[in-house]
């Protein structure tokens, strides 16, 4: 067995790209699904059977399906259902953030519902709309028991965005596995690439558990 | 209160209750209620757990819709939707029985919430108002304080104060005293008393019968989601015309 | 867009293999990971000071780095380090253990840590051991709460199964993959895939919610 460490340092430009391009991907997939899952929770929680309907369906729906397989159906279905071809980094961006709003859906749900009936009362007994006792009153307190569960996501999103390498997005996980088929340095950069995941990875979780010790339910 | 305060026959009511009718589900909550609430009245609504009051009373303000029967504000019947009730709700304020303080907002931020958003008041405005309700209640100084740091009894007057900022016409209390220990029960009845004798419109549920005594212009039995009796306190206190009343009372050891 | 699911229907055995190895690889995963995070997470509790260190560390390493990864390592390095080759369902099975064996140490740490103290003074005050009261106080009523999470570490482990795709593991999203290729009808064959992966994960889910409906009597204290 012999090693060859400095690959990873002849090809850390590469590598820095990727791990560029896996953060874009996991930023600008929050950026939509965080609205999207609002959006999602506030169809379910409206009083319209179609809203709710549509809203639960597409939440069971992407809670139920592998994410590689929604990056390969993606990938195949998009070009010929929108008529255009898309880059594999917006195939990959549409897959995270339906998975992922589905995800945040489920989420604001709980949060919004866990805000006891008589809040929402106080709030109408004053004479709020729905949409203003929603706005002044319910979601702000909801807003602090969500934040942990949206780190945690994150967290699970960050080492999701790995999977759209499948379909030759130049995030880590494929950079690193290029290089790996190009430079025959197989032990080198694989470790490497589960280094860089861990380090990037550990410090998040650590923000998790810190955020859920600090926000932790309290009545 | 019940000998200075009473309203002549003739002064128009403010609410009139015919016949109203409330079912969840199978359960009847109320059956056939009617009553009237004149003007600048304290009415109180007693009965055992379960009879109806706190429904009426929700009922009143639209947190509840009714499935029969009617009620009128002011000569007008109060709208059958939702929405339609918000504008009602902004006449009529309401103080629950756990209070129900915003526990994000500060004590300020509570009493200004209702006139900023709904009344569209602005900030300087609204704390003006706010302020001065503190300070007739008694908590001028807790107006930066959140919630969790006051007292029971601070908090429902807070509560108070934060349903009088819309300046309605008539203020709902629905059993204000019973989450309360009993050293803070007193200082809230004291602001509600002052409520009274100011000339407010009050319907209060509550199981406080010394409080209903001395201040109610007028006394509401229910039981089982109808009214078995009503008259005025001497009346249901003293002598009530119903067996029934006689043993809520005794059961509640009410000596008189 | 006119489907044609013909080469899908013909192929149905072909799928149906890959099925039963996404099940088989999911049981067994399962059953590896809730003995082996069963273990961590009960040594975490209970175990000596100087080994939770190192535990925790396996966890936490787990929690940041993604199952993609762990796969692909087990099956192109680690014959590297151990001169030892594995075949893609044995790496798999290893991988995606080792993997999700963390998360159920956390589940079940985070289920005994949810028994209040007096639960175990109660025991004790009887005159139970330590071990008595774990085995017949603790345990019982931190397995019930911590049920709707296996519940979804199991929904998780059958949709991470179809990652092992990835190394060549002939589970149903690997097949469907190679008949996807061969049949020039990807759309079909996805649409399917999506269709079976629902049908195996609905129930989970669901399943387990009615399962805890039912038993969360048992865990409440």
């Amino acid at each position: 067995m012999n090693l060859d460490w400095s690959v990873v340092w002849r090809n850390a430009g590469a590598l820095v790209d990727g791990t560029e391009l896996t953060v874009a991907l996991a930023v600008l997939t929050m950026l939509i699904a965080v609205p999207g899952g609002i959006v999602l929770a506030l169809m379910r929680l409206s009083g319209s059977r179609l809203l709710t309907g549509a809203s639960a369906s597409f939440v069971e729906l992407f809670r139920n399906l592998p994410l590689i397989l929604v990056i390969y159906t993606a990938y195949y279905v998009m070009p010929i259902a929108i008529g255009v071809a898309f880059s594999p980094f917006v195939t990959g961006l549409v897959a995270l953030s339906l998975n992922v709003s589905a995800y945040n859906g489920e989420t604001f749900r709980a949060g919004i519902g866990s805000i006891r009936k008589g809040q929402s009362e106080a709030a109408f007994a004053l004479g709020m709309s729905r949409w203003q006792a929603m706005r002044e009153v319910v979601l702000p307190q909801a807003a602090r028991r969500v934040l942990p569960v949206l780190a945690s996501t994150w967290v699970s999103l960050f080492k999701d965005t790995s999977l759209v390498s499948v379909i030759a997005v130049g995030e880590l996980a494929y950079t690193a596995m290029r290089i790996r088929s190009q430079t025959f340095r197989v032990l080198e950069m694989l470790t490497a690439m589960a280094a860089i995941y861990w380090a990037l990875g550990y410090p998040q979780a650590k923000l998790v558990d810190w955020l859920h010790r600090r926000l932790g339910v309290s009545e | 209160m019940s000998d200075g305060h009473r309203q002549p026959i003739s002064a128009p009511p403010v609410l009139v209750y015919r016949g109203v009718r409330k079912l969840f589900g199978d359960f009847v909550a109320l059956s056939d209620v009617s009553m009237e609430v004149r003007k600048e009245q304290v009415v109180c609504l007693i009965g055992p757990s379960g009879s109806g009051k706190s429904t009426l009373l929700r009922c009143t303000n639209g947190l509840e819709l009714i499935d029969g029967g009617e009620i009128r504000l002011d000569g007008e019947a109060l709208p059958r939707d939702w929405n339609g009730m918000r504008r009602v709700r902004q006449r009529m304020g309401m103080v629950f029985q756990n209070f129900e303080l915003f526990p994000h907002k500060t004590v300020l931020g509570n009493v200004t919430a209702g006139p900023m958003t709904v009344l569209r008041m602005r900030r300087k405005d609204a704390e003006a108002r706010a302020m001065a309700l503190l300070d007739k209640v008694g908590l001028a100084d807790k107006t930066h304080s959140y919630p969790a740091a006051l007292s029971g009894g601070q908090q429902q007057r807070v509560a108070i104060a934060r349903a009088l900022a819309m300046e309605p016409t008539v203020m709902l209390f629905d059993e204000p005293t019973s989450a309360l220990d009993p050293e803070t029960i007193g200082e809230v009845l004291n602001v509600m008393k002052r409520l009274a004798e100011e000339g407010m419109t009050m319907i209060v549920v509550t199981h406080e019968m010394t409080f209903a005594r001395r201040v109610a212009d007028w006394v509401v039995v229910f039981e089982r989601g109808t009214v078995i009796e009503q008259g005025p306190p001497e009346q249901i206190f003293d002598a009530p015309l119903v067996a029934r009343t006689r043993e809520f009372l005794s059961h509640l050891g009410w000596a008189g | 867009m006119e489907l044609d699911f013909s080469p899908v229907i013909e192929s149905w055995r072909f799928l149906l293999g890959g099925l039963g190895l996404t099940l088989a690889l999911s049981v067994m995963t399962m059953l590896c990971s809730l003995v082996l995070g069963g273990a961590v997470g009960l040594a975490r509790c209970y175990g000596p000071a100087w080994l939770r260190w190192p535990l925790v560390f396996y966890i936490d390493s787990m929690r940041a780095i993604p199952v993609l990864v762990v796969l692909v390592w087990s099956y192109f390095a680690l014959p590297i380090v151990t001169g030892f080759v594995l075949p893609p369902f044995w790496a798999a099975l290893v991988a995606l253990s080792a993997h999700i064996a963390a998360y159920v140490a956390e589940i079940v740490r985070a289920g005994i840590g949810s028994i209040r103290p007096g639960q175990s003074r109660a025991a004790f005050a009887l005159g139970m051991s330590r071990v008595q009261t774990i085995r017949q106080i603790i345990l019982p009523q931190a397995l019930v709460r911590m049920l709707p999470a296996f519940g979804s570490i199991l929904s998780v482990t059958i949709k991470d199964t179809a990652i092992a795709a990835v190394i060549a593991v002939p589970e149903y999203m690997n097949r469907s993959q190679t008949l996807a290729g061969e049949s020039f009808r990807p759309i079909e064959v996805f649409m399917v895939a999506m269709v079976v992966y629902f049908v195996v994960l609905f129930p989970v889910t669901r399943g387990v919610d009615m399962v805890y409906a039912r038993l969360a009597h048992l865990g409440r204290s």
